[in-house]
C-alpha cells in the first residue's frame, strides 16, 4: 500500500473519509496522513458561492436602504418615544375590566385612558415590561378580536399565577417541558384572549433586545402571509421553520425593527384575526405599497390630531394593520 | 518552513476595525468590509456548533443580515466587534435549537444552547484556525481550488471532476494531492 505514489494514497485515504458511512482508512505514509488531518475542516468549509451571494444580497439590502433613506424627508424618530414599534392593539367588551386585569395579572402600569361619556374606552394604553398594549371597547367598526400574545417575563411561574388570581384560565401551567426550550406556560383571560407566559432560558439578549409583549398571529395558510408580507410591509422572515408538507410550525417575522410571530392555527390552536398597530418610517410609502401588493384598504393615510400620520389596511390573512408615522410633538 | 498562524488582534488591529465600524455605521455600503473581515469566523462559530453547512449557512445569513440592520446601536467598547457578532450568533443557534425542538421533542442530541453560548478560548482558536484555512483555500490557484471545493464541499468523485475539468483522474489526484499539501505548508503544524 505506501508504495503507491503519494496523491494515489492521499484519494484512496480521501475516498474512504468521504464514503457513507466511511470506510475503514486504508495505510498511509506519515506525510500523507498529515495532510488527512485538513480534510474533515475541509468538509465543514462553505459552499464557494455562498459567501459572494450572502455579500450581494448584503449590499442590495444596503442600496435599497440608502434608496429608500434618500427619497424620504420623514423624521428618523417615527415612533413615540416610550412605545414600541409594534404593538397589539386589543379590542374588547368591557374594555375597564381588561385593563384591570392587564394591570393585576401582569404587573402593567396604564399610561392613557380615553374614555367616551358613557365611561366605555375609546383607546387606552397599559404598559407592561419594555411595551405596550393597546386597548378600547370594540365597536361596529372595529369588532371584538380574540388574540395571542407572547409574554415575555422575569419569572413565568409568579406571572402565571397572577394571572389566574386575575381572573385568567388555566391552560398548563409553566414547564421546562415546552418545545421552544422556554419555561412556557399559558392561560386565557376573561375576554377570551390567549396569552403565553414564558421565560427564556439561556438566552443571552442581543442588540436587537427583546420585547416584553410580542404579537403572536396563528394563521391559515401562514405559508402564504410570508410572501405577501415581505412584499407589503418589507418584512424580513428569519428562523423560518415548515413542516415536511410545507406548513409553517414557527417564523419570526421582523418588520421596521419590530417583530412578530406566526405559525399554522391547528387543532385547538385557533386562527387569530388581530390588530396590529405599527409605527413605520413612511405610512403613505408603506400604505401605497402594501395596497399594491393585495392588501385591503380600510382607511387612506390621514394626519391624525393626535400627531401622526395613519392608515388602517386589512391583510389577505385577517390582520389589521394600524400603520403609523410619528409626526413629532410640533404636530399635536 | 516559514509558518503562518492566525494571529491575536494587536491595538492597531483594534483601533483600524473600529475606524471599519464607524465608516459602516456612517455609510452602511461600507458594511462590505467587514463582512470580509468576518465571514469565515462568523461561518465557523456557527458550523463548529450546529454542525450542518445547509443550517451554519442559513445561521451565518441571519447573523450577518442583523448585524447590518443593527449596525446603529452597536457601541465600541474596546471589544472586537467579532464579539458582538458571535452574540448574534448564539442567539441564532439558540433559536435554531428552539425551532428544531419544536419538531423533535426531546432529541437528546439536540443542541444546548445554555452550553454553547460561552465559548472557551480553545474554541475562538479552532474558529480562527478554520477562518484561516478558508482564506487559504481562496488563494490557492484557481484549478486547485475547484478540485478542493467539488470534492470535499460537494463531494464528488475523483471521475466526476476530472470529468468537468476535462482532464484524467491521475490529474486531478495529482491536484488534490498539491493543494492539500500546499494547505498543511501554509497552515504549519496547528490543526486537528
Amino acid at each position: 500500500m505506501t508504495k503507491r505514489p503519494p496523491a494515489e494514497q492521499l484519494d484512496l485515504a480521501v475516498s474512504a473519509l468521504l464514503a457513507h458511512p466511511p470506510r475503514p482508512m486504508p495505510g498511509a505514509s506519515r506525510s500523507v496522513a498529515k495532510l488527512l488531518a485538513l480534510v474533515r475542516a475541509l468538509r465543514d468549509l462553505p459552499r464557494p458561492e455562498f459567501k459572494a451571494h450572502l455579500k450581494t444580497d448584503l449590499q442590495r439590502r444596503t442600496s435599497m436602504n440608502q434608496a429608500s433613506t434618500a427619497a424620504t424627508t420623514k423624521p428618523v424618530q417615527f415612533r413615540r418615544e416610550s412605545f414600541p414599534n409594534i404593538a397589539p392593539y386589543f379590542l374588547v367588551n368591557g374594555a375597564p375590566k381588561f385593563i384591570d386585569f392587564l394591570v393585576a395579572a401582569f404587573n402593567g402600569t396604564e399610561r392613557i385612558r380615553v374614555p367616551h361619556p358613557d365611561g366605555s374606552i375609546m383607546h387606552a394604553e397599559v404598559a407592561i415590561g419594555n411595551s405596550v398594549i393597546e386597548l378600547g371597547d370594540a365597536n361596529d367598526e372595529y369588532p371584538r378580536r380574540f388574540m395571542s400574545t407572547h409574554l415575555y417575563v422575569p419569572d413565568a411561574d409568579d406571572t402565571y399565577a397572577n394571572a389566574l388570581v386575575a381572573g385568567a384560565t388555566p391552560v398548563y401551567a409553566p414547564t421546562d417541558d415546552h418545545p421552544s426550550g422556554d419555561r412556557w406556560g399559558e392561560a386565557k383571560d376573561p375576554f377570551g384572549n390567549t396569552w403565553y407566559i414564558a421565560t427564556r432560558k439561556g438566552w443571552i439578549p442581543g442588540p436587537e433586545g427583546f420585547l416584553t409583549v410580542q404579537p403572536y398571529l396563528h394563521l391559515r395558510d401562514a405559508h402564504n402571509m410570508i410572501p405577501f408580507i415581505e412584499a407589503a410591509l418589507g418584512a424580513r422572515t428569519t428562523g423560518l421553520h415548515k413542516s415536511p408538507d410545507g406548513k409553517v410550525l414557527h417564523a419570526t417575522i421582523e418588520i421596521a425593527g419590530a417583530t412578530l410571530e406566526i405559525d399554522e392555527a391547528h387543532g385547538e390552536v385557533q386562527r387569530t384575526q388581530s390588530y396590529l398597530h405599527l409605527y413605520v418610517p413612511d405610512t403613505d410609502a408603506l400604505y401605497a405599497q402594501a395596497v399594491t401588493a393585495g392588501a385591503k384598504s380600510v382607511k387612506p393615510p390621514y394626519t391624525a390630531p393626535y400627531g401622526e400620520r395613519s392608515a388602517t389596511i386589512t391583510d389577505p390573512f385577517g390582520t389589521t394593520w394600524f400603520l403609523a408615522t410619528y409626526l413629532g410633538p410640533e404636530a399635536h | 518552513m516559514a509558518v503562518r498562524r492566525p494571529g491575536r488582534k494587536t491595538s492597531s488591529q483594534g483601533a483600524d476595525e473600529h475606524l471599519l465600524v464607524e465608516a459602516a455605521q456612517s455609510n452602511p455600503s461600507k458594511f462590505a468590509a467587514l463582512y470580509e473581515l468576518h465571514f469565515a469566523r462568523v461561518y465557523f462559530f456557527i458550523v463548529s456548533r450546529v454542525h450542518d453547512r445547509s443550517t451554519a449557512e442559513d445561521l451565518t445569513s441571519e447573523v450577518f443580515h442583523k448585524a447590518l440592520a443593527n449596525l446603529s446601536t452597536y457601541e465600541w467598547r474596546g471589544t472586537p466587534f467579532v464579539a458582538w457578532l458571535f452574540r448574534i450568533a448564539s442567539n441564532a443557534i439558540a433559536d435554531q435549537y428552539k425551532r428544531a425542538n419544536r419538531e423533535q421533542r426531546g432529541d437528546d442530541n439536540a443542541l444546548d444552547p445554555s452550553a454553547e453560548a460561552n465559548s472557551t478560548s480553545k474554541e475562538m482558536e479552532s474558529v480562527e484556525r478554520h477562518a484561516f484555512l478558508f482564506r487559504l483555500v481562496e488563494k490557492l490557484p484557481e484549478v486547485q481550488r475547484r478540485v478542493v471545493c467539488e470534492r470535499f464541499i460537494e463531494e464528488r468523485s475523483i471521475k466526476e471532476i476530472a470529468q468537468r475539468l476535462s482532464k484524467t483522474e491521475g490529474a486531478v489526484k495529482q491536484l488534490q494531492f498539491r493543494a492539500l499539501q500546499t494547505l498543511r505548508e501554509q497552515m504549519g503544524e496547528r490543526h486537528d
